[in-house]
This record gives structure tokens, C-alpha cells and sequence, in this order.
């Protein structure tokens, strides 16, 4: 396989080329034509569908290749999260259709469909297609348990009411149909051989500021949402960025570190509306209207199609500012960030793993392996815990007695990250002969000396990015934005960053902060990757509800394009989930997400509490 | 008490052999072609005999391999966790004991460890000896297991209750049971307490680089970050702390050392730590103390004299007395005062340590003074071999 191809066929579908991250603007094309296939991520679906035969060239095809002006931007957006470069793939896709078109091969017109022409009448001729290039765009995605599916049709409507007419015409005509609201992707959820809705026109953000709340439509990503917040002095509780808010509520509920204090699930909304599966359309806060709040512990149907919600907004203290706090141990971690829940000390809680820090924070992944390294071995920190909160809550974490790196401190580790590896004088602080771990980060002067130390700059940072993007990287990672720890909890624009290597399977449990409990399982999601091969690692751990439970996040990576790890991946995933549910079993407290999924509108209490199945 | 045979011609069984100390036990026994029984552990990453293999050839010694025989002994475990018939084997053999094993840490943090390698895990090693009939039991403690109560410290059993650190501690406790176990199963016994070794005074090679090279290396190292910050960037760090290169091209590092009063630091080089072992295994006196120390140690004024000339720096000055809350105001004086916190007791030590018995033992030879000489000798040889990192390459 070339390179180009390689490439294209490591799309993650996190879908980071669809949000404007980087303040690079989006790709224009996408950002006219919504449909998945004229951004970056469908292109290079497309040219990998068409460099193996596996599509002919139609209509769409030659128009998605032509749209096309190569401005670069998805190099940018895609580096920042997977070191992949996908100009190249659209070169050699337009390239492909140059040298087709030339040599007079055939192009495929769209097929006459009445069912098309019905759903065309609804969105407008524009927002339905069953161009093969179109539908094959939104027939896969990287899940290891999820089998190809191509649509026959593909909707974008642009209200409720149009959805609602959608759906009647394919229940009419039998057509089995998945929504989705063109966000990333990589659960398995959104494909079918009938028809796929996709809501990605619908973008409304609508604020209500006197009620606190923000109604925003299906198609309205994470990141787009805070952006928006963050302008008028407000957050909300987002998901990683390229998620869209309504899906990922509909899906297990939102729960970020901020989950530490606004909560999950039903706590992130006020109210939404739905379109029934008959077309009915309903809002949540109706008396009449179908039980949301309630949680069932077992494989869940979608109440219906959620066309827009109503999102809490949460003010900003003007004194925030972020504590990372260095532990040489998950039980230590862990019994600090209960602490913090348990007195409400700061609004986002995580517990982190070095490795998860050190990919976060690297711009590419050999400086991610050497910092990780350099965590371990140096400073001894096995695990972070992150504590977002006021003036207050900062100064608690001090009377407390854990040292911590602060806004400063983070800066300058993160641009310094580089010298950081080869920082002879940090050896000494391992051998130190002082009795309180990390207690370097109390001393008045230590940020002056690591800014000698380390020489923090952008330019030192990003000294190995790929030549040809490092002037640009150089320059982003100069802005104050790129290093703040609060702006980037609340953008999460970094997480993606985790599936640079290999793609992520996110394991997610919900469970008492026990630290035998939380070891055992912990011992076991990594016995059962090991026993298949699998690269795995711990996520974080947030706690939830003063601390009573907590979200844990395990993960497994695997090559999503290598059909053996695929193999390997479901039958670890099948192990994990009968591991989890002999936990669950075992204790009454340990509630798996795969229970929540379709019951994100859902109480927390209720699967909190009583998920488990066993109690009273 | 005089007259016990001091062991023939039967092998020492040692312990710690794979430390600073032990190994330079060994080498000085294997360069008077006397066997030695290694009872020692392996490591994570090396076999037992590996470890003592590298360190022969550090010591030019592979030659002598022959006459060592070796036991992976753990001293948690009980019959020091060999197997019976190993165990009843070497048992049976009546080895003179020399116990160097060691936990030599002193944090708090580590006090649980500390109290079980030196403390816990003696019951295992004496009862050997008590069941192999030991002709003696050599401990190697530490000068600074006299604790901090008196300054003037005989060569005899402590009755300090209070101490500097852990290590001390678990020191002083070992030496009470030593001396217990052994008088109640009639063992002879000798404690040796040496001071703070450093490398050899002739050579300047050393296997460990704390104590005396811990504070050279901590200058060092700060004053490489600002030696690049001035060479390589613009130096506005450095100036903010009055760091600046002088007309002579020498750095100055503006930086005060405080220790609470004038005091001493104690200083032996490890080859004379060596010869004077030997010298007391050769006619070992029973139920006798050994002050393994300099009758002239050195102080803190003089060392850092040293350090600013082998690291061509100027602005270290000792100040005595403690730094006051506002005091710090430069950040690398801060950080070498937090580097050496945990040495200070020992830079600025007021204990005088008697040792006429180490001298009827040596016949009055004495330590070398530790001059610049010697100083030089050894922080070179530490920085050729990176404080340690590439000892053995």
C-alpha cells in the first residue's frame, strides 16, 4: 500500500476537519455542501473507495474532486491530531478523476428514484443524494465491531418538521434509516443499507441568557457550542469538540472533568425536542411525553430523533485557574481527587495517567514516547490530577499540602517539553533527599529556574513537526490559548490526540472511587488487552456526585485497517464486558456504559445508584 | 578482649557486597587472595554474579574471580531464603560474617524500608551466624550512629536518643542488637563505624557519587542552565539573578550556602576505608568499636572554595546561620538549598569522633588530608562517568 493510500485509509473519522480549531477557517467546500463527503474525512474515504475499485467514479465524485482547492487546512487540522498530512490524498484524488475523466472514462449519473425524488421534494434538491461517492462516505467508520453499511439514500434536512417528513416517507416505504449529526464517528451507530439522516445543517445556537440555558440544533459540534459560551462569559459542559452536543446526550449522556460539578446526563439540559419514530414530534419538559429520566439496566432503543436541546449554561469565575497535581500512585490520585469532590473544592476533576498527559501535550508522537519516559522516570509521575477551580479552590489544594504545577508551570512544561528530555538536573530530583514527593513545586523561584532550564518556546516545541507545517505550528502554539490548561479542559481539543497512534476503544465504567475496586478492574482491562496483544493504558477517572462514584475511562488501541487486530479487538471487547458485568454483579455499584448508550437523557442517580441491578 | 582467633584461612562471608562499601571489601580480601562467600541478591535487571562480575572488572580484578562462591541470600526470608541443604552447607562451615548490607537512604518516606533492611532483617544474618558457630561477626555501621546528643562520640555503644535522620536511627538500633545477639550466643563482635566516604585518593574512582559529590553535582548542574542560557539564548534569566560571565570568562553564580553553625565535614577516601577494614579483620579486638574517621575534617568554607575552582564558577558563599522566610531570593540559591537539606546535618556536623582503637588497629595511619588534589581526582572521575550513569561503560 503507498502512502497516500495508507493515509487515506487511517482516517479516524474523529471529524476534527469539520470544526475550525485551529482558527484556520474550515474547508470550504464542507462547509457549503454539509454532506460528510466534501470535507477532508470523506474525500479521503472516497480516493481510498476508488484506488481499490471498490466504487466507480460518478457524478458527485467529480464534483467532490473538483471542490477541492487544496488550501491545505486539513493538513493543519489533521497533523494537530494524527501526524497524517491529507493534502496529499487530495491531490491524488483529483489527480485520479484528472487522469479518468481524460482518458474518457465513464461517470455515473445519479439513479432515477421516486423514493429520492419524494425525500428531494421535503429537503430541497440539494440535501438528498444516492450518489454512490456520497452514501460511500457515510457507509463505515473505524469501530472494530461495526461491519461496513452503504445507504441508499442520504437526507440532510433542515428543521424538525423536515425530519419528521423524512421519516414518515421511509416508514411509508419501509426503509430502515440512522441519524446522525455528521459529528465524529467511530461507534458503529450511525450506518444503514436504507437511509442515513443527517442533521448536520441544523447548527442554530440560540441563547437564552436570562434562563441559562442555550438551545442548539442536532448538527452543533462541542467545540462550536463553547466557543460560543466562552464569547458571552458562559460554559457548558461539552464533549470532545468535534461531538455533537444532542447526539452525544442522546448517546450516554455528556460527562467531561467538569462532570466533577455539573454533573451528567440529565443534569447537562433543561429541556429537548424530539421527532418520534412515527414523526411525532414532542418535547421532554411535556407531561405527556414519553419518560426520558428514567434508566432501564439493558441494551436501549432511541426514544426518537432529537432536533434540538435546551443546554445549561454555567458561569465563569474571572480567577480560574488550573492545578495539576503530581501523584507517584493511582491509590494517592485517587484519594486526593475524592478529597476535592467531597468538599467541592474546584469545578473539573480528572485523574490522569502520564501517558495520556504526555500525548496531550506533545505535538507529535515521538515527543509524546520521550516526555512520557521523562514523567516517569524523572519526575515520578505516574499520575495527574487535574483541578480546575476560583482563586479559592486553589488556594485549598495549597493548605491541603499538594504541591502542583499551576497555569505558569504548565506553560512553561509544555513548551519546554523538548528540553525537558534531556534536563540532566531533573535526575537530581528523583535522588533528592526530601521527604514530601514533588515538593520542588513549593519553592518561590522554581518556575523562574525551569524558564532558564526548559527555554520554553513555541519553536523549541514544536522543533520536530514536519518541516513543511512547523512555521504555522510555531506560530499556533505561541498563542496563550494553546498552553492554558482551563481553555484546553474546556475546548478539549487535544484529546483527539489519543488516537494518533492507533485508534482508541474507550472502555468506560461507572464506579465507587474504591481504590481495591478500581485496582482490580483496572488489573483487568489490562490483563485482557495484554492476552489479545493490545496496546492499552489508562484514560482518567472523574468524580461524580461529591464523589460517591466516578467515570473511569480504560483504553485499547488497535490498527483499524489491520483485520487481525480487528479480530483481536472484539474479542477483548467481548472479555471486558463480561469482566464488567461479573463486577457489577459482584458488587451492585458498577454500572457499564454500554447500559447508559440510547439513555443519556437519563438521571445520573438512576444508573448511578441503581444501574447495578442488584439493589433495592 | 584479645586472643580469639581472627579466622584463618576459612572465607569471610560477606554481605553488601555489591555496594560501595562491601565491593571495596571484596577487592581488598581478594587482593590479599583471601576467599570470600559473596551472599548477596540479584538485581531487577542482573544475576547476582553478574553484578559482582561487572565490579570486578571495574576493579581490574577478574582475574580473582575463582576465589569467590556465591549465595543468593535474601535476609526477609527465612534461612536467609536458601535451600535447606544450601543453607546447612555453608552453615556448617563457621565463616567469619562481615555484614555491609545496607539501606543507606534517610528520608522519612522511606523509614518502613530503612527499619527493615537494617534493622528487621538482622535476625535473619545473626541467627545464621548463631547456627554456623560464626568465629566473628564484623558489622559495618556508621560513625553518625552516635546520634546528635553529645558532640564528643567514643568508640562505644550509643546512647543518643536522638538522630539526624532515619538511617542513623536504624543504625544505632542495629548496632544494639549486634552487640546483643552476639554477647548472648558468645559470638565475637566488632562494630566499625566509618564516616562519609568518598572515592579513592589516589585515583578519584568511586562506585557511589552522594554525600560529599551530591552538592558539586547540583552546582553543576545549575550551572549548566545558565551557562546555556547565556551562551544560547539571550541571558535575561541569568541577569535577573545576578548570574553573569566576568571578564575572565568565569561564570558568576551568585549563590549562598546557609548551615546553621561552622562545623566539620568527615571525610574518608575509600581506599584508606579499605586498608583499615583489613586491618582490623587481621586482629579483630572483641566487643570492639572502630571509628573509621579523619581526626582533621574539613569544613564547608573550604569545600566550596573547591567546588568554585574544579567548576571555574566564582559566588558561592558559606553564610552560617538559617536563611531567613524572605532570604531566598534567587532561584538556583533556592534550589541548591533544597538539593542539599538532607546533607546539611552532615556540612556542618559538630560530633568529634574518638578512634584509638582504629589506631592500635592501623598502628596510627591516618586519612589524607582531603586537599584540592584530591577533591579535583574525584569530581573528575564523577564527571567522566556522568555521577554514575556511565560507570561501568
Amino acid at each position: 500500500m503507498d502512502d497516500v493510500l495508507k493515509t487515506a485509509k487511517s482516517c479516524r473519522h474523529y471529524a476534527m476537519c469539520k470544526i475550525d480549531f485551529l482558527g484556520t477557517g474550515l474547508c470550504r467546500a464542507g462547509e457549503e455542501k454539509h454532506f460528510v463527503s466534501f470535507y477532508p474525512q470523506g474525500r479521503m474515504d472516497l480516493y481510498a473507495a476508488l484506488a481499490e475499485n471498490r466504487i466507480p467514479i460518478t457524478e458527485k465524485c467529480v464534483e467532490i474532486a473538483e471542490s477541492c482547492d487544496l488550501c491545505g487546512k486539513c493538513d493543519y487540522q489533521c497533523y494537530f491530531v494524527t501526524e497524517m498530512k491529507p493534502t496529499a490524498v487530495m491531490k491524488a484524488l483529483k489527480e485520479h478523476i484528472r487522469l479518468h475523466l481524460e482518458n474518457g472514462g465513464d461517470v455515473l449519473a445519479a439513479e432515477k428514484d421516486s423514493i429520492l425524488d419524494g425525500i428531494k421534494e421535503i429537503v430541497g434538491d440539494d440535501w438528498a443524494t444516492n450518489d454512490r461517492a456520497i452514501a460511500l462516505t457515510y457507509s463505515h467508520d473505524p469501530c472494530p465491531a461495526a461491519e461496513p453499511r452503504l445507504p441508499d439514500y442520504i437526507a440532510m434536512p433542515g428543521s424538525s418538521a423536515e425530519i419528521s417528513a423524512v421519516i414518515q416517507l421511509l416508514n411509508r416505504h419501509g426503509i430502515p434509516y440512522a441519524v446522525r449529526g455528521n459529528g465524529s464517528s467511530v461507534m458503529g451507530f450511525v450506518m444503514s443499507e436504507g437511509a442515513v439522516i443527517d442533521l448536520g445543517r441544523m447548527k442554530a445556537i440560540v441563547f437564552d441568557e436570562k434562563n441559562w440555558l442555550v438551545k442548539v440544533g442536532p448538527g452543533v459540534a462541542a467545540f462550536d457550542l463553547q466557543k460560543a459560551a466562552v464569547k458571552r462569559g458562559f460554559r457548558v459542559n461539552a464533549a470532545e469538540p468535534s461531538a455533537l452536543v444532542c447526539a452525544n446526550i442522546m448517546c450516554s449522556g455528556i460527562f467531561s472533568t467538569f462532570s466533577a460539578s455539573y454533573g451528567t446526563a440529565a443534569d447537562n439540559y433543561i429541556d429537548a425536542e424530539f421527532v418520534g419514530h412515527d414523526g411525532s414530534v414532542f418535547r421532554l419538559s411535556d407531561p405527556s411525553a414519553p419518560n426520558l429520566f428514567g434508566f432501564r439496566r439493558a441494551d436501549s432503543a432511541l426514544p426518537g430523533i432529537c432536533s434540538s436541546a435546551s443546554i445549561r449554561l454555567h458561569p465563569v469565575p474571572a480567577d480560574e485557574g488550573a492545578a495539576f497535581v503530581p501523584f507517584a500512585s493511582l491509590e494517592r490520585a485517587l484519594d486526593f481527587a475524592r478529597e476535592c469532590a467531597g468538599r467541592r473544592i474546584g469545578l473539573a476533576i480528572g485523574v490522569l495517567g502520564g501517558e495520556y498527559v504526555s500525548v496531550f501535550l506533545s505535538p507529535t508522537k515521538k515527543l509524546a514516547a520521550e516526555v512520557k519516559d521523562a514523567f516517569r522516570d524523572k519526575l515520578k509521575m505516574e499520575y495527574l490530577v487535574l483541578v480546575i477551580g476560583d482563586k479559592y479552590a486553589l488556594h485549598s489544594i495549597k493548605a491541603m499540602g499538594y504541591p502542583y504545577f499551576d497555569n505558569r508551570m504548565i506553560r512553561i512544561l509544555n513548551l519546554g517539553l523538548p528540553a525537558l528530555t534531556s534536563a540532566k538536573w531533573l535526575d537530581l530530583m528523583d535522588e533528592l533527599a526530601d521527604d514530601k514527593p514533588f515538593s520542588y513545586l513549593g519553592l518561590a523561584h522554581f518556575p523562574d529556574l525551569a524558564e532558564a532550564a526548559l527555554a520554553p518556546s513555541s519553536a523549541q516545541l514544536v522543533g520536530d513537526v514536519d518541516p513543511e507545517l512547523r512555521p504555522f505550528f510555531e506560530k499556533l502554539y505561541a498563542r496563550p490559548e494553546m498552553t492554558d490548561p482551563v481553555w484546553l479542559n474546556m475546548f478539549r481539543i487535544v484529546s483527539a490526540r489519543m488516537g494518533r497512534e492507533k485508534h482508541v476503544v474507550a472502555m468506560i465504567i461507572y464506579l465507587p472511587i474504591d481504590h481495591t475496586l478500581i485496582a482490580g478492574i483496572g488489573r483487568e482491562f489490562k490483563r485482557i488487552a495484554d492476552s489479545h496483544g493490545l496496546k492499552n493504558d489508562f484514560g482518567f477517572i472523574t468524580p461524580l456526585d461529591d464523589g460517591k462514584r466516578c467515570v473511569f475511562e480504560y483504553d485499547y488501541y488497535l490498527d483499524q485497517n489491520d483485520p487481525r487486530e480487528k479480530i483481536k479487538m472484539r474479542q477483548a471487547m467481548m472479555e471486558t464486558g463480561m469482566m464488567i458485568e461479573k463486577f457489577s454483579a459482584a458488587t451492585g455499584t458498577v454500572t457499564w456504559i454500554r447500559h447508559v448508550f440510547c439513555q443519556g437523557f437519563s438521571r445520573k442517580e438512576s444508573f448511578l445508584y441503581s444501574g447495578a441491578g442488584t439493589g433495592p | 578482649m584479645t586472643g580469639i582467633k581472627a579466622g584463618g584461612d576459612e572465607p569471610h562471608l560477606l554481605t553488601g557486597a555489591t555496594g560501595f562499601l562491601g565491593s571495596h571489601i571484596m577487592a581488598g580480601l581478594l587482593a590479599e587472595g583471601k576467599r570470600v562467600v559473596i551472599a548477596g541478591r540479584s538485581s531487577s535487571r542482573e544475576p547476582l554474579k553478574e553484578r559482582i562480575r561487572r565490579l570486578l572488572h571495574w576493579f581490574g580484578m577478574e582475574c580473582r574471580e575463582g576465589l569467590l562462591e556465591f549465595h543468593e541470600i535474601d535476609f526477609l526470608k527465612p534461612r536467609m531464603g536458601l535451600g535447606r541443604a544450601e543453607y546447612d552447607r555453608l552453615r556448617g562451615r563457621g565463616c567469619p560474617v562481615i555484614h555491609c548490607a545496607s539501606d543507606t537512604r534517610f528520608t522519612e518516606k522511606n523509614r518502613a524500608m530503612v527499619m527493615k533492611s537494617n534493622v528487621e532483617s538482622l535476625a535473619t544474618i545473626l541467627d545464621f551466624a548463631t547456627a554456623s558457630g560464626a568465629r566473628w561477626f564484623h558489622f559495618i555501621s556508621s560513625a553518625y550512629a552516635a546520634g546528635i546528643d553529645r558532640f564528643a562520640c567514643p568508640e562505644a555503644p550509643v546512647h543518643s536518643l536522638r538522630f539526624n535522620n532515619v538511617y542513623e536511627e536504624s543504625k544505632a538500633l542495629a548496632e544494639d542488637r549486634v552487640a546483643g545477639k552476639c554477647r548472648e550466643e558468645k559470638i565475637p563482635y566488632t562494630i566499625i563505624r566509618p564516616a562519609i566516604v568518598y572515592g579513592d585518593s589516589s585515583t578519584g574512582k568511586s562506585l557511589r557519587f552522594n554525600a560529599l559529590y551530591f552538592p558539586v553535582r547540583s552546582l553543576q548542574h545549575i550551572r549548566d542552565i545558565y551557562l546555556d542560557e547565556i551562551k544560547n539564548r539571550n541571558g535575561m534569566k541569568a541577569a535577573e539573578c545576578g548570574i553573569f560571565i566576568n571578564d575572565e570568562g568565569v561564570l558568576h553564580l551568585p549563590i549562598r550556602i546557609f548551615i546553621p553553625h561552622e562545623g566539620k565535614i568527615n571525610l574518608v577516601p575509600v581506599n584508606y576505608f579499605t586498608k583499615t577494614i583489613l586491618a582490623i579483620l587481621e586482629k579483630p579486638e572483641n566487643e570492639t568499636f572502630y571509628h573509621i574517621t579523619s581526626n582533621r575534617p574539613e569544613n564547608m568554607t573550604r569545600l566550596a572554595s573547591y567546588a568554585e575552582r574544579f567548576l571555574e564558577i566564582t559566588g558561592i558563599e558559606v553564610v552560617i546561620g538559617a536563611a531567613g522566610a524572605d532570604a531566598m531570593k534567587n532561584p538556583p540559591e533556592e534550589l541548591f538549598d533544597y538539593f542539599i537539606k538532607a546533607y546539611r546535618p552532615y556540612i556542618s556536623d559538630k560530633r568529634d569522633f574518638f578512634r584509638e582503637n582504629t589506631d592500635r588497629a592501623t598502628g596510627g595511619v591516618l586519612p589524607p588530608d582531603f586537599g584540592y588534589e584530591i577533591f579535583q581526582k574525584c569530581m573528575a572521575f564523577a564527571v567522566a562517568a556522568d555521577w554514575g550513569k556511565r560507570l561501568f561503560d
